[in-house]
């Protein structure tokens, strides 16, 4: 008996390890982690907010669009408070593989300018985010690894560390490693903590208030990021959305952004 | 002897206490510590320190470091590759940014109906055309040309901003790795307080490692040579020993650190502490000689009553001159005042009681005294033909001495007082050959910020401010003016074609500003406008980056810059380190005047006292006035600026130069009571108790000589002028006084009994 009892414990043991391996997969994990979120094609009104490392806040409202042709994301956006800035309109162009065109219009000015740049612009309107916090991670730019299991919320959730492939897909990202708090049920991913280039935390990004939209997928309505070496923190809180754009690529042009 | 002192009858107690004062001193040695940070020495609540602080506090508590790469021309290819590498070597340290430098400039401009945004250097030019033709397009960006490469190109400049958070030496030693990962044929030069700071720091202990046991040796031989006897040589020496250990030890133990002055502590006390030993190992050598016969405990009963008060006034009169710094403000140099008079009187009291304790146990030596023999000594016969000169031209050397007087002190009004403390360091120190490149090339080293209060988007403050920034950097002197209002301007170029109306101006409207700002902090980093606006926009600076040459020029330049900002209504205020250094300059001023005043109304004291006549007191403080003056003369003159160490010599010459002048009146004062006239008091006097000051002085001199061999050139300055102004004490006492009591027959000095000769 006692033997049996054995054999079928140690049965047990390995067909719950083999059943953890296949579904813990940390890339898997991660791809699933990222389809979860409708980013890609949406409207929505969204109201951030910067604050400096005493508190002081900068509150900023802005409709946005964006939506996805052939190997180009475009993305409009228009400010609508402060009313010093209102009326303010910003289109990009984000090529995958070229540097981004964008377009800027200033009620001051009246007038739209394109801006050329060289440089990868790095923060999101001059917020703790960057702009790829602002559209879907690209999975292969990565190395995956499980670390550990944790609760996050209540929620049971993978302890996943990714790793930039390549030196330049490090310097690119301005990261070494980022550990993603993933939901082990729905693959919502609740907290990342990015470390800089010498392996100390840089920053930490709180995702929450996840809602079911069309299409069966989530977005989160409110997103942090704290830079936890300056203490500086954003906040993006999302006041409206709307997955699947109907906005035309027409409609996507600079000569649209003073309407 | 029939009666024991109380000194012979406790001399085993004297003995023991004293070995164990010695052994417990070592012991806090062991936790002393070094802060070569001269601003922390200031008092807290001083404006400028706290306008500093308001700064700080609003636009980011950053310290600049600048790293200057020299070469014949920074547009080398391969020059060009290691700006790149070191500007991302530092910015990996994760703790110097923002980092400007060639490879972070950008180059915005607007160009038909487009904005452009190119980094400065987007390739190495290969060919002789390309790098003209990129020297160009760096000549027409004013954001870099004159800002981070010098107008001939011979120079590049990477500025650091510390965040504070790491120690000075290992900082220094990331950003000296950095250098060597990466090396290459340019000159690296090295400029800011951290930096400072980490080369004082080393010097300071270098300083003493070398100064100390050199100091020791070099007395240790003068005064084997002075008495050929072992323990001649070894019982002063101990003194100064124990001495120095009680008053290093006391810094830690009073809660203080060794600052860039402290070096001065030890090695006066080696010029100092042995005065008084010296005096007895005399006497008793003296005494042996005179009678062999005495035994040793007479001998020793004998040199103490008789050397009891003249050792006593001259250590005390020195110790108050010392304390004088005690009330200066900087606290270094009150620091200084206290131990080192503590230091002086242990030294005092050891010679009193542990010298003649342990003197009693030992055997008499050989004779070493020679009475008449040293009669044809240089000094003897110096003193000999001075005392001729005196005794038959006493209104000559009056005049010599006036006309000397007069001459010297011209230069008072050119001295100078040191308006930073660059010159801490020697003139070929990389650091101050890099403050030398940024002032030539580069606008200047120093910077002061002006703070504006109020709607920073609002178009008439911007544009006050624009107006501010062109007519400050006319102010000669100033290098550049920077602010907001630069920065929005080049904006509206960026935004604007060269025929709009809103080209290269600031914006009629708010909406306007708030609009070019909004786009900038979008487009860089966000942290890139915090040196020039605050947060909510409501506090603005303009920096002021400019060179002084020394107080005046500081002085007429913040004048200027009060001129013309004085009178904006959101001018809130004015700050930066250079006025930190300013103040903390006057107050090196002030406190040496407090110092001086502190130290001539003791001494007039002790000595009105002492000679019971007012007179005595006058007579007595003019050497040292003479002295104090012609050295400042001096300063002037020879262009040694009045520094944060060079203000402390005043008080220390005081405080050993009375005492020349208490000798000559002794003799002089005895010889008249014993029925000479002035004449013959005075020429005596010069040529018996001359001797004895000359020989004192001249061992004091040889102390601080030492002081040479710092690696602080003002520590040097500091010993030259110490070393002159003491023979400035010397000779006013051993010619001008007596000169004057020729003439003038002061009644101090025939007043009273005899007294005991020295």
């Amino acid at each position: 008996m006692k033997s049996f009892n054995y054999k079928l414990n140690t049965l047990i043991i390995t067909i719950l390890i083999s059943c953890t391996v296949t579904a813990q997969n940390p890339k898997d994990i991660s791809r699933k982690s990222a389809d979860a979120i409708a980013l890609g094609s949406m409207e929505m009104t969204t109201t951030l907010k910067i604050m400096d490392a005493k508190g002081n806040t900068r509150s900023r409202t802005l409709n946005m669009a964006s939506k996805k042709f052939g190997d180009v994301t475009k993305m409009m956006m228009k400010f609508t408070d402060p009313a010093d800035v209102k009326g303010t309109s910003i289109l990009i162009f984000d090529y995958e593989d070229r540097a981004d065109e964008m377009w800027i219009y200033m009620p001051a000015l009246k007038k739209t300018r394109r801006v050329v740049s060289n440089e990868k612009g790095k923060n999101f309107m001059g917020s703790e985010f960057t702009n790829a916090d602002m559209s879907k991670p690209n999975i292969d730019d990565f190395d995956y690894k499980t670390i550990s299991s944790e609760n996050i919320n209540g929620r049971a959730c993978h302890v996943i560390e990714a790793t930039p492939v390549s030196k330049e897909a490090a310097l690119s990202n301005g990261f070494s490693k980022k550990v993603s708090y993933i939901d082990k049920d729905n693959f919502l991913c609740y907290k990342i903590e990015y470390y800089d280039l010498k392996n100390k935390l840089l920053k930490t990004q709180i995702i929450g208030d996840y809602r079911p939209v069309e299409g069966g997928n989530y977005f989160y309505y409110e997103m942090e990021m704290k830079n936890e070496q300056n203490g500086r923190k954003s906040v993006l809180k999302t006041d409206k959305f709307k997955a699947q754009s109907q906005m035309s690529e027409a409609q996507f042009s600079s000569s649209n952004l003073d309407k | 002897m029939e009666k024991k002192s109380f000194i012979l009858k406790n001399r085993k107690l004297i003995i023991i206490l004293t070995a164990i004062l010695a052994a417990a001193a070592v012991i806090p040695l062991f936790s002393l510590r070094i802060n070569p940070d001269l601003e922390s020495y200031l008092p807290d609540n001083i404006e400028s320190r706290i306008n500093n602080q308001k700064i700080g506090d609003l636009f980011g508590t950053k310290e600049p470091i600048v790293v200057i790469l020299s070469t014949e021309d920074v547009l080398a290819p391969e020059t060009l590759e290691r700006v790149d590498n070191l500007t991302n070597g530092f910015r990996d340290l994760g703790t110097l940014s923002p980092i400007q430098s060639l490879s972070t400039a950008k180059n915005i401009r607007g160009e038909d109906g487009m904005m452009l945004v190119d980094p400065v250097i987007d390739y190495y030019p290969q060919s002789e055309e390309e790098r003209e033709e990129l020297r160009n397009r760096i000549k027409d960006n004013d954001l870099a040309y004159k800002l981070l490469v010098s107008e001939d190109f011979k120079n590049t400049m990477i500025l650091l901003n510390s965040d504070l958070s790491v120690k000075d030496a290992e900082l220094m030693n990331q950003i000296d790795s950095i250098i060597t990962l990466y090396p290459g044929s340019e000159e690296v030069l090295i400029n800011g307080q951290p930096y400072l700071r980490d080369e004082a720091n080393a010097k300071i202990s270098k300083d003493i490692m070398i100064l100390l046991p050199l100091g020791l040796l070099i007395m240790l031989i003068f005064f084997w040579f002075s008495f050929r006897e072992f323990k001649g040589m070894i019982l002063p020496f101990g003194v100064v020993l124990i001495s120095i250990a009680i008053s290093m030890s006391l810094i830690p133990l009073l809660g203080w650190e060794l600052s860039i002055i402290g070096v001065l502590i030890p090695i006066m006390m080696i010029a100092i502490a042995n005065n008084y030993g010296v005096h007895f190992v005399a006497r008793y050598q003296e005494l042996n000689a005179i009678d062999p016969e005495s035994s040793m405990a007479d001998i020793v009963e004998e040199s103490l009553s008789y050397l009891k008060r003249p050792v006593i006034i001259c250590g005390l009169t020195t110790i108050v001159g010392i304390l004088g710094l005690t009330v200066h403000i900087l606290l270094p140099a009150s620091q200084m005042g206290v131990v080192s008079a503590i230091g002086i009187g242990i030294a005092l009291l050891l010679s009193l009681t542990f010298i003649p304790a342990v003197l009693s146990y030992l055997k008499k030596g050989k004779i070493h005294f020679h009475p008449n023999g040293e009669s044809k000594s240089i000094i003897a016969k110096a003193l000999s033909n001075l005392g001729h000169l005196l005794s038959r031209h006493p209104k000559r050397i009056l005049t010599g001495f006036a006309l000397f007087f007069i001459a010297i002190t011209a230069g008072i009004v050119i001295m100078r007082v040191a308006s930073d403390f660059n010159n801490i360091l020697p003139a070929k120190h990389p650091f101050n050959k890099s403050i030398e490149i940024a002032n030539r090339e580069f606008g200047g080293s120093k910077l002061m910020t002006a703070v504006f209060e109020g709607d920073i988007k609002d178009p008439e403050l911007l544009k006050r401010m624009e107006g501010y920034e062109k007519e400050l950097s006319e102010v000669e002197g100033i290098g550049s003016a920077t602010s907001i209002a630069k920065i929005i301007k080049k904006m509206s170029t960026a935004l604007n074609d060269p025929s709009d109306p809103g080209y290269n101006k600031i914006p009629d409207e708010r909406d306007a500003v708030a609009q070019y700002i909004e786009f900038y902090s979008m487009s860089g980093d966000p942290a890139d406008f915090d040196q020039f606006v605050d947060f909510d926009y409501t506090r603005a600076a303009v920096t002021i980056q400019f060179n002084a040459t020394g107080m005046k020029d500081l002085e007429r330049i913040i004048e200027s810059v009060n001129n013309i900002l004085g009178n904006d209504p959101s001018l809130t205020l004015v700050g930066g380190y250079s006025l930190v250094e300013k103040e903390m300059s006057e107050s090196i001023v002030k406190g040496q005047y407090y110092s001086l005043l502190f130290a001539f109304i003791a001494i007039f004291l002790l000595l009105a006292i002492i000679f019971k006549s007012i007179s005595a007191g006058l007579l007595g403080s003019l050497p040292l006035v003479f002295a104090v003056l012609c050295t400042f003369g001096f300063m002037g003159w020879s262009g040694i600026k009045l520094d944060i160490v060079t203000a402390l010599l005043s008080s220390v010459s005081i405080g050993l130069g009375v005492d020349f002048t208490i000798h000559m009146f002794w003799r002089m004062k005895s010889e008249i009571s014993s029925g000479r006239d002035y004449r013959e008091a005075a020429v005596t006097a010069l040529k018996t108790a001359g001797r004895g000051i000359t020989i004192n002085a001249l061992s004091v001199m040889l102390g601080f000589s030492i002081l040479f061999f710092s690696s602080f050139p003002i520590i040097k300055s500091f010993a030259l002028l110490i070393i002159l102004s003491l023979l400035f004490c010397l000779v006013s006492s051993l010619l001008l006084v007596p000169a004057i009591c020729i003439i003038f027959k002061p009644t101090f000095l025939k007043n009273g009994k005899k007294h005991e000769i020295i």
